[in-house]
Formats: structure tokens, C-alpha cells, sequence
């Protein structure tokens, strides 16, 4: 099928939602680039979902606006919208086999059979799911059942896909295959797609750029690289990553961070009764004593495979340091731990701000 | 392709379209709003009125009755309590040692029954105005058969849903036949019933036992528990005469104790249907824990089962008391004085000379429906809960 | 799972005590017998016996004498009475002149039938499963006979066809409605819950009310509704002088009991389609009447069998109402099955009184099992 490439920007203007007195969405704004892959990644209760749900129309939001490309949708039905969505229970009908699910969105515009046949098989083709036309959603796995949802998502060619959680309900070695499908598909079409998780691996492989929601407020929009290396604050900082970047409470005075009764010194500068300082695990190393900068104990220590996860015990804070395999160090033992004094992340402990 | 120019093309809405389309998603469109809410006060007022029209006339008097339709009280008539007078004041027996002059009967009458093998002893004649009477039977009748059929229903639910049974095919043909050896010797030879059951029964654990290894064909749980629930089919009146016969033939006729075993009986197979889908979606975990923690199997049901079940319990036993609250059929048959249940006693109304005395027997209607009612709404609240779908969905 | 240690019922001796076995151990290790022994001695007792006992005086001529009943064996006659048709005897109604229709109807039917059972002979049914068929089939050509020479035919009723006209049209019609207001009530409206106790209530009150609440309200000089009659000039008519108007007076009555029946079961059944089921399609672009027709009905057909079977089941036995609103009567027209087999044993006749009551359980487990069979079964079995 010639794919026609109809990309579309996406827009939520100041869009609100609230439950009664329960606000899930505040002033939530977010522009997605057209043909763009955009992940929302938020714990849960974030208020992802209902994001997905006001751009779908199966919610209608309080206040504020939503457009698809220049056309304002907020309070048109969600089958003027032009999307099409996965669930995250797939949402098959149990009644109808793999061909009449996938056909469905075509058979309810009344398309006529010959050309929906051809348009069944060859959204079902691009999912390999050509061989299991006749059965029914029962009778498949959970990965195949995944690929019928899938197939008939992309079967309309819609202007912007919606994906609700759509691998959670899958194994881990599934999962892992069917992102690289839906990451390849999403770039083969080529149409703007808002895609929601909790999931942080789905979130830094799939996605062009990453929103992560907290408490119905956006915390930061930017790419798997930049949020990574670049957080805006704290939740962030601890949300993504894994294990999650260590933190460890002081103060900050001037360019140097005083905890223990240690002292670091900071990229940053600054005033600040209780600061928090963020290293990853991998920018930590386990030195033997009056060599690092954090004094300690060893609190336990896991082999992963091909590196060694040393939790250390120090003053208030536990630590995670990613040490070699080879790692030999016992429970209880001192040690100190010395940090990669250009990534360090300083934070203000009150409001969570990072301090630049 | 056609279908890729499907834009927004209807966002622009006309009129029409607007009246005939929800705003959004979870409302409905204004020509539905107003279809919908006229079919429903519609269906409200035909559902209500009838219930109305008995209230309303359970306080009129006879010229309110018969001088033509009279609707709204105080406005086009007068309520009075003529039809509440003749039931309670007008009855010398009515006063408020009424209800404990019948518990006092009620035991004494037990006694007399158990004891009757032994000592002749007279049963009490009610001292009782009829309405406390049948009102007072309703309710003993309809509690403690309701007890009896959910403790014996949900036993043998629980036990079918976690033990195996395989009863013998060739017993229960040989049960079969005894049983039409029965009837027909105490019906045409005409022997004593208790000494051809007594002898068929010993008969059979004789035979059960000498014959019993010998049967390969066994049924399974599905085929008792089919059996069970398939008694609903028979209708009640294909048992009437017999039942009849029985309960004259051991002088349980026009006592409590009769109905209450044939309304448990009548009732059995809803409970067992129930309660074995609630028994049969129960983790199996809790169970198996209890029994290594050295439960008998009756305290794992009493303790550990039956709470876990407690709403559809509840639901049950509701349903339950309100279908025997209203039984009439049985009630005919096997009633006629002293366990008179209020269905009868509102179809009595109906024998009077001077034609239906309808603002005496919807008084007993109304005292009849109000506890049903309560019962109503609150079943509605399992039913909202989907406490019983299990079982329709098969 | 609580299994037993083999497949050996053991047996109840309480042996074990003189081996200094105490009472609860005894009982426990017998409580596989014990839990489930009342239920099954309960039924044996009042139903199955009752059941059997009901065949010998279906088959014989009852007497009272003073010693008690006096049986006299008559093989089939009380049923051959019921079959042979005269007013006395009116199972069947009257079947004196078959008319043309009436005959075109029952080859019809027959042709049908045969069709059938050819076809499901030739799909490799079971013999089980055949001869439930030809069991059917059988009783379809025989109800469509008794139809074809008493309504197409002009000639009066019997109790079965009137039994069989409250099942059908009694059924069907309190399903349309029942389902009808269901949806109505899984809509989006406000006072939800109020609505769903209110439709439920007439479910729960006796029988015995409906028929003489209904008696009351539709009375024609003195019900509610006097003005109304008295203007399109009915004023010295009553429901019991026409047997149509007889009939549906009492459908009237029972549909405003049961339709609430099938309303509680299916709103349930439509509540509990799963919500993603209908948002998917509402995205995918379907309109309500689309959701309806491809979405929920298709998943709530299985429920909606059941709900049928139970409430034909049911209906079977309606007795109250035809007895209170109109006695039976004009002549026999809304007398159902049992209601005939009430008024010969108040007639004294409890061998005809069984037989009618007999029939009926014949009927029943016939209609019932067929729609069984052929209808919940095969909805269940497609459903996941």
C-alpha cells in the first residue's frame, strides 16, 4: 500500500482535567512534532492516561484546548478525530476473529469487502500476523494478540496513533521484541504518535522525545539523551535510570557540598541550607579508605552478570556504586566512595529544583 | 483509497446532526435525552401505579370503592382506616400479647407434635386475630424454611464444588426401582408406607453394598449438581397430590413444619445453583491452608468459606425469603387454618358474598408488600454489584 | 483440594469409635457424606418421590374410601380423556374441521422437521443427540397440529395451547421490553440507581397482589381508568367476556411482574461488557447503533439465552395470575396447565388432576432441554 504521509502536529493548550475536587491535569502543555513519537512517562496516578484519554475523546477535558494538526478537537467526538488507539488490555472482541477485528474500524465506514480484504491483509502482513487470520482472539498468545490490536490500529492510517501501555501485559523477552517492531513500524509510516508508559526502558528506546508527568503536572519534555544527562529535577533525576541515582543530604556553601562532615566539590554554586546531591551509580567507585570522598560501610553487595552492585552504607543516605564483577569486598567492610566530580547534580531539597 | 480522506470533514456539525449526536463521549444527544427520560418516567408510572392504586385504596371505605375511580386522598376522598379496624380493633383477639400468645402456641404446638409418638397432647387453638396470625406464620415459615434451605443448599454446593463424588449408575437404578416397588405395593396392594419404605430401604444398603462393586458406571459432580438444579423445572404442581398424601399420612397437614420443608425443598435449586458458582470461583489457596493448619473440613466451611461468600450469601437468602414470602400455590394445598400464610388470607377476601371487599384485602396487600420492598432494594444493591451474574453467564 | 483418599465411598459405620476415635474425627472423616446427604435425601424425598408416587395416580381411578385412598389401575385412560377433547377433558381444545391454512401450516412444519433432523443426522450428531432431536421435532409437528386445528382452524382452545401462549408470547415480549429498558438504564442518565430499584419491585411482590392489583386497576366500572373505558364505550364489558382480550389481560400482569426479571439480569449483563470493548469502537469510528449491533449484543447473547430459559422455565408454571384475574374463564381460555390440573383436584378427580400436571412436566422438560440444547448451549459455547 502507498503510505500517504499525512504527518500531523499535535497540540494540548493549557488542557485541565478535574474529578470533582480531584485535579489530574493542571495546565498541562505540550506541543508534539508531526510524524514525531512522543512518550508520556509517569508513575502511576501521573495522570498519563487521562492525557492519552482528553487527545482520544473518550474524556472531555475541563478547560483549555486540544488540536490535531490546525483543527481544534476538544469537544469533537473521537470518531471525527482521525486516531486510532491501542489498549492496554487490547480491547479484541472476543466474538469476532482476527481478520473481522482488525477489518472493524473499515467495515464501520461501510468500506466495500474486496478492498477491505486487501487492506486486512495487508495491515495484517506488516504485523506477520497473515497466517492466523481465521482464529479468534482466544485462541492466540499474548504477543499475537499485541500484533491484532496493532494491526488494527495501523489499519485506517490514521493521523495520530494512540498507545495506551500497549506492552505491559507482556513477558519481559516479548516485550523487549515487540518494542523494536513498534519502534520500526512508527518509523516506517511515519505518523505522530503519543505513546504512554511506565515504563522507563520502553520510554528511552522508543521515543523521539519523553514527557514525564507527575501529579497531573509536566515535569520535563526533552530527549531520552537529554533527560538522562540533563534532569530538571529531582523526580526526575530519581525516576529515570536503574538503578535510580543516588542521592546524598547536606548543604551547599559555595562551590562545595558539605555531608558527614565531608566536603564535595560542585560544578555549581550556590547558598543553600539542605541541598541534595545526585550521582548516577556508574559515575561512583568503591576506593579503599582516605582515597574518596564519602566515608562508609558496606551494606550488601549483588552480582548482576557483568557488573557488581554495591550498596554503601553512608551517615543517613544508602548508595548505590556500580563496582567490576570481580568485586570482593564484604559486608560490614569501610571503604569510602569516590565520585566523578563532573556529574554531580546539585538540588535544592525544598522545592526538588535542580540548581544550575 | 477512499477511506484516507477521512478528515474532520464532519466537525462542522448541521442541526440535525447536533440533535441526533452525543456532545461527547458519556452523554447522549438531546433527541435521546428526551427519549430516554420519557420512556423511563413512562415505565415509573406503570410500574408505580398499580403499587399506588392498592395503597390508596386500602384507606378507603366502601363507597370510595364502589361510587366510581376517586385518585389523589384528601383531595377527591377521604382516607379512613375502615379496612385497618375490621383486621385489627374489630378482632376481639388484637392486642399487642398477641405475638407473644403465638410464640407461646407455636412452641407449645412443637412440642405436641414431637412428643405425639409418646403423649396425646391437645395443640393450642390460636387466641390470635388473623392478620397476626397469618402475618406471624408468613414470617416463621418463611425465616426458618430460608434457614434450612440455604444451610442444606450451600453445604451441598460447597461439598460439590471442592469434592469429588462418584455415585454409582447401577445404585441408582437399583434405588429407582425400589422406590416404584414402594409405591406401587403401598398404593395397590396397600401395605403400611413406613414398613415397605423400612424394607426397601434396608434393601437397598444391602443391596448397594453387595452389588455396588460390581457397577463400573459412575456419574460425576456436574451430573448431581445438573440433577439438583434441574428440579426447578418440575412444576410444583406434578408433586402436589403426592406432597398431599405424605404430609397427611404423618398428620403434618395445616402445620408450619410441612411448609417449611416443601418451600426448602422448592427452593433448593436456586440455592445450590448460586452458591456453587460463588463456592466454585473461590481461591482454592485459603482453603488448603487452613486444612494444613489442621481445620476440620465443617470448620473450613463455617470459618474460612462462608465469610469469603458473604455478599452472595446475603443476596441469596434474600431472594430466598422473598420468593417463600409469596408462595401461594403450596400454601393452598397444604394450609387450611392455623399455618394460613397472608397469601391465603388475601385470596379469602376474594370468597366474600358481597363481592371482592377490595379495600379489606389491600390492606393486607400493603402489610404483605412493605417488607418485601425493603428486601427489593436491597437485593437490588447485590444485584447492582453483579453479585449474581456468575451464575446466568452459565 | 479437598479429595478423598481414594474413589471408595467409605462407608458410615462408626466403627472407628471403639478404636478410640473421637465423635469429631468420625464426623469430619464422613463429612463428604454429611455435607451434601440433607440436600440429596431433601429431593429424593419431597421431589423425586413425590414424582414417581404422581405416575400411579396419573395411571389409576383415586377413591376415598374411609380406610384411605383406594388405587384401581387404569392403564392410560386419564390421559386418553385429556387427549380425546370434550369440554370436561380440554387439554387439547377441540379439533372438529381442519382448515386449508391449517393444513398447509402443519406440512409446513412437518417438512421442516424432517429437513432437520436429515441435515443434523447427516452432521454427525451423537445418537443421544438424535434422538433428543426426533424428541423435539416430534413435539413441534404435534404443537403445530394442535395449532393448526384449533387457532387456524377457528375451533376453541386447550390448556396447553394457553399454557404455550404465555410461555411464547409471554416470554418474548417480556424479553424485548426487559432488554429494551436495560439499555435504557446502561445509558448515561441521571438518577441511575433509583430507576434500577424502582423497575425491579414488581419482581418481588406476590404474585397473588399482581393478579388482584391488576383485577382492581383495569376494572371497568369502578378501576381508575373508568372514564377512559365509559368514552370509547365499553361500559357493561369485562376482560372475562372475550378470550383474546382474557388472554392478554393476563400477559398484561405477568409482564409487569417479570419484565423486571429481565431487566436486572441484562443491565447487569450490559454493564459488565468490558468498557475498553466500547471505547475501541467509539474510537475506531463506530456509531452507537454499530456498537450496539456489532459490540454488546454479540457479547450478551449468552447471558440473554440463559435469562430466557430461566424465565421460560418459570412461566411454565404461571397458575396465580389466570386463577385470580380471571378464574380461567371465558369458558377455558386463559385456564393454563396448571391451573386445569388445580380445578380437578378440587373437582375430586386426582387421576385426570395428575395426568394434566404430568403432561406438563413432559412438556417442560421437552421445551425446556430442546431451547437447552440447541439454543444456550451452542450461545455458551461460543462465548470465551
Amino acid at each position: 500500500m502507498t503510505s500517504v504521509n499525512r504527518k500531523v502536529p499535535v497540540r494540548f493548550d493549557k488542557v485541565r482535567k478535574y474529578f470533582g475536587s480531584v485535579r489530574v491535569l493542571e495546565e498541562f502543555t505540550l506541543n508534539i512534532a508531526p510524524g514525531e513519537f512522543l512518550v508520556l512517562l509517569g508513575a502511576s496516578g501521573s495522570g498519563k492516561t487521562t492525557a492519552l484519554r482528553i487527545l482520544s475523546g473518550l474524556e472531555t477535558a475541563t478547560g483549555g484546548r486540544v488540536l490535531i494538526g490546525d483543527r481544534d478537537v476538544t469537544n469533537i467526538l473521537p470518531k471525527y478525530r482521525d486516531i486510532s488507539m491501542v489498549f492496554q488490555s487490547y480491547a479484541l472482541y472476543p466474538h469476532k476473529t482476527v481478520a473481522q477485528n482488525i477489518g472493524f474500524p473499515l467495515k464501520v465506514r461501510k468500506i466495500n469487502q474486496a478492498e477491505m480484504d486487501a487492506a486486512i491483509r495487508d495491515a495484517a502482513a506488516q504485523v506477520q500476523l497473515d497466517h492466523l487470520l481465521e482464529r479468534y482472539p482466544r485462541e492466540l498468545s499474548g504477543g499475537q494478540r499485541q500484533r491484532v490490536a496493532l494491526a488494527r490500529a495501523i489499519i485506517r492510517r490514521p493521523s495520530v496513533f494512540l498507545m495506551d501501555e500497549p506492552l505491559s501485559n507482556l513477558d519481559a523477552k516479548l516485550r523487549g521484541h515487540m518494542r523494536a517492531e513498534l519502534k520500526h513500524m512508527q518509523q516506517t509510516l511515519g505518523i505522530t504518535t503519543m505513546y504512554v508508559t511506565h515504563d522507563q526502558i520502553e520510554a528511552m528506546t522508543l521515543a523521539h522525545r519523553v514527557a514525564i508527568l507527575e501529579t497531573g503536572v509536566l515535569q520535563q519534555l526533552a530527549t531520552p539523551a537529554e533527560i538522562y544527562n540533563n534532569p530538571a529535577n529531582l523526580f526526575v533525576a530519581q525516576f529515570i535510570g536503574s538503578p535510580p541515582m543516588n542521592v546524598v543530604h547536606g548543604s551547599l556553601e559555595g562551590r562545595r557540598f558539605q555531608a558527614n562532615g565531608t566536603s564535595v566539590e560542585t560544578p555549581v554554586a550556590g547558598q543553600i541550607g539542605k541541598a541534595i546531591l545526585g550521582v548516577r551509580p556508574e559515575d561512583c567507585t568503591v576506593v579503599a579508605p582516605t582515597k574518596g570522598v564519602l566515608k562508609g560501610t558496606i551494606y550488601t553487595t549483588e552480582l548482576i552478570g557483568d557488573h557488581t552492585l554495591v550498596t554503601v552504607e553512608t551517615g543517613q543516605d544508602k548508595l548505590t556504586v556500580k563496582a567490576p564483577k570481580d568485586f570482593n569486598g564484604k559486608h560490614g567492610d569501610a571503604i569510602e566512595v569516590a565520585l566523578a566530580t563532573g556529574r554531580l547534580f546539585i538540588f535544592d531539597a525544598a522545592t526538588g529544583q535542580r540548581v544550575r | 483509497m477512499s477511506w484516507h480522506s477521512f478528515k474532520f470533514e464532519k466537525a462542522d456539525r448541521s442541526l440535525l446532526e447536533r440533535l441526533f449526536e452525543p456532545p461527547a463521549i458519556g452523554r447522549m444527544s438531546p433527541a435521546a435525552t428526551l427519549l430516554a427520560y420519557g420512556l423511563l418516567i413512562f415505565w415509573s408510572a406503570f410500574v408505580i401505579f398499580p403499587i399506588y392504586w392498592v395503597v390508596i385504596t386500602a384507606f378507603k371505605d366502601a363507597a370510595a370503592v364502589n361510587q366510581g375511580p376517586y385518585f389523589i386522598p384528601f383531595v377527591d376522598f377521604q382516607p379512613n382506616l375502615d379496612a385497618w379496624r375490621v383486621h385489627l380493633s374489630a378482632d376481639p383477639y388484637c392486642d399487642w400479647y398477641a405475638i407473644g400468645r403465638q410464640f407461646v402456641l407455636l412452641v407449645h404446638n412443637s412440642l405436641a407434635f414431637l412428643l405425639s409418638p409418646f403423649v396425646r397432647i391437645a395443640p393450642m387453638e390460636p387466641q390470635i386475630c388473623k392478620l397476626y396470625l397469618a402475618f406471624t406464620n408468613s414470617l416463621v415459615i418463611s425465616i426458618v424454611s430460608t434457614a434450612l434451605c440455604i444451610s442444606v443448599g450451600s453445604m451441598a454446593a460447597y461439598a460439590l464444588a471442592r469434592v469429588q463424588y462418584k455415585p454409582k449408575f447401577g445404585n441408582i437404578i437399583v434405588f429407582v426401582i425400589l422406590t416404584l416397588i414402594v409405591i406401587v405395593t403401598t398404593s395397590y396392594v396397600g401395605l403400611p408406607w413406613y414398613v415397605t419404605s423400612a424394607i426397601a430401604l434396608a434393601l437397598f444398603f444391602f443391596l448397594a453394598r453387595a452389588l455396588g462393586k460390581r457397577f463400573t458406571t459412575s456419574l460425576g459432580n456436574n451430573d448431581i449438581l445438573f440433577w439438583m438444579i434441574s428440579q426447578r423445572v418440575l412444576p410444583p404442581i406434578v408433586v402436589m397430590i403426592p406432597v398431599y398424601m405424605m404430609f397427611q399420612a404423618v398428620g403434618l397437614l395445616d402445620t408450619h413444619l410441612a411448609l417449611i420443608i416443601i418451600y426448602a425443598v422448592t427452593n433448593l435449586p436456586i440455592v445450590v445453583w448460586l452458591m456453587h458458582d460463588f463456592f466454585a470461583n473461590l481461591p482454592m489457596e485459603l482453603e488448603e491452608s487452613a486444612q494444613l493448619d489442621g481445620a476440620t473440613r465443617f470448620g473450613i466451611f463455617w470459618e474460612i468459606v462462608l465469610p469469603l461468600t458473604r455478599p452472595g450469601l446475603a443476596a441469596t437468602t434474600l431472594l430466598t425469603l422473598i420468593l417463600n414470602w409469596n408462595e401461594y400455590l403450596f400454601a393452598v394445598f397444604l394450609s387450611t387454618a392455623k399455618a394460613q400464610t397472608m397469601p391465603i388470607m388475601v385470596a379469602a377476601k376474594n370468597a366474600g358474598e358481597k363481592g371482592i371487599l377490595w379495600w379489606e384485602m389491600c390492606a393486607i396487600i400493603v402489610v404483605m408488600i412493605i417488607p418485601v420492598i425493603l428486601m427489593a432494594i436491597l437485593l437490588t444493591r447485590f444485584i447492582a454489584r453483579g453479585v449474581l451474574l456468575g451464575a446466568v453467564k452459565g | 483440594m479437598l479429595r478423598a483418599e481414594d474413589n471408595i465411598q467409605p462407608g458410615l459405620s462408626p466403627a472407628g469409635l471403639l478404636t478410640g476415635e473421637s465423635w469429631t474425627e468420625w464426623f469430619d472423616r464422613h463429612s463428604r457424606t454429611f455435607f451434601i446427604a440433607p440436600a440429596v435425601i431433601l429431593i429424593l424425598i419431597f421431589a423425586i418421590f413425590p414424582t414417581f408416587y404422581s405416575i400411579v395416580f396419573a395411571l389409576s381411578r383415586v377413591k376415598f374410601s374411609p380406610t384411605g385412598l383406594r388405587f384401581r389401575f387404569v392403564w392410560f385412560q386419564n390421559f386418553v380423556a385429556q387427549f380425546t377433547g370434550n369440554e370436561q377433558a380440554h387439554f387439547l381444545g377441540r379439533l372438529e374441521s381442519m382448515s386449508i391454512l391449517g393444513w398447509f401450516v402443519t406440512l409446513a412444519v412437518v417438512a421442516a422437521s424432517l429437513l432437520w433432523l436429515h441435515r443434523s443426522f447427516r452432521a454427525g450428531a451423537t445418537w443421544i443427540g438424535i434422538i433428543g432431536r426426533i424428541i423435539s421435532a416430534a413435539l413441534a409437528i404435534f404443537m403445530i397440529w394442535i395449532l393448526s386445528g384449533t387457532l387456524l382452524s377457528g375451533n376453541p382452545w386447550g390448556t396447553l395451547l394457553t399454557t404455550l401462549f404465555y410461555v411464547v408470547v409471554g416470554c418474548s415480549l417480556q424479553f424485548v421490553i426487559g432488554t429494551a429498558l436495560a439499555f435504557l438504564c446502561s445509558q448515561p442518565i441521571a438518577g441511575k440507581n433509583f430507576f434500577r430499584v424502582l423497575f425491579f419491585i414488581p419482581l418481588m411482590i406476590t404474585p397473588l397482589g399482581v393478579g388482584y392489583a391488576f383485577k382492581m386497576v383495569l376494572d371497568i366500572t369502578k378501576g381508575p381508568f373508568q372514564p377512559f373505558w365509559e368514552f370509547i364505550g365499553l361500559r357493561d364489558w369485562a376482560w372475562s367476556t372475550d378470550a383474546w382480550a382474557a388472554r392478554w389481560f393476563i400477559v398484561l400482569g405477568d409482564s409487569w411482574q417479570w419484565i423486571p426479571f429481565i431487566f436486572i439480569c441484562m443491565l447487569a449483563a450490559l454493564e459488565n461488557v468490558p468498557r475498553d470493548h466500547v471505547e475501541a469502537a467509539q474510537v475506531d469510528g463506530a456509531s452507537n447503533v454499530q456498537i450496539f449491533r456489532e459490540i454488546i449484543w454479540p457479547q450478551i447473547v449468552p447471558v440473554a439465552a440463559t435469562v430466557i430459559l430461566i424465565r421460560m422455565i418459570e412461566a411454565f408454571k404461571i397458575v396465580d395470575l389466570p386463577n385470580i384475574m380471571t378464574s380461567g374463564g371465558p369458558g377455558i381460555a386463559t385456564e393454563s396447565m396448571t391451573l386445569h390440573s388445580y380445578f380437578l383436584w378440587r373437582a375430586n378427580d386426582m387421576g385426570s388432576s395428575a395426568a394434566v400436571a404430568y403432561l406438563l412436566l413432559i412438556l417442560t422438560v421437552v421445551v425446556c432441554s430442546s431451547f437447552f440444547n440447541l439454543v444456550v448451549r451452542r450461545q455458551l459455547g461460543k462465548a470465551v
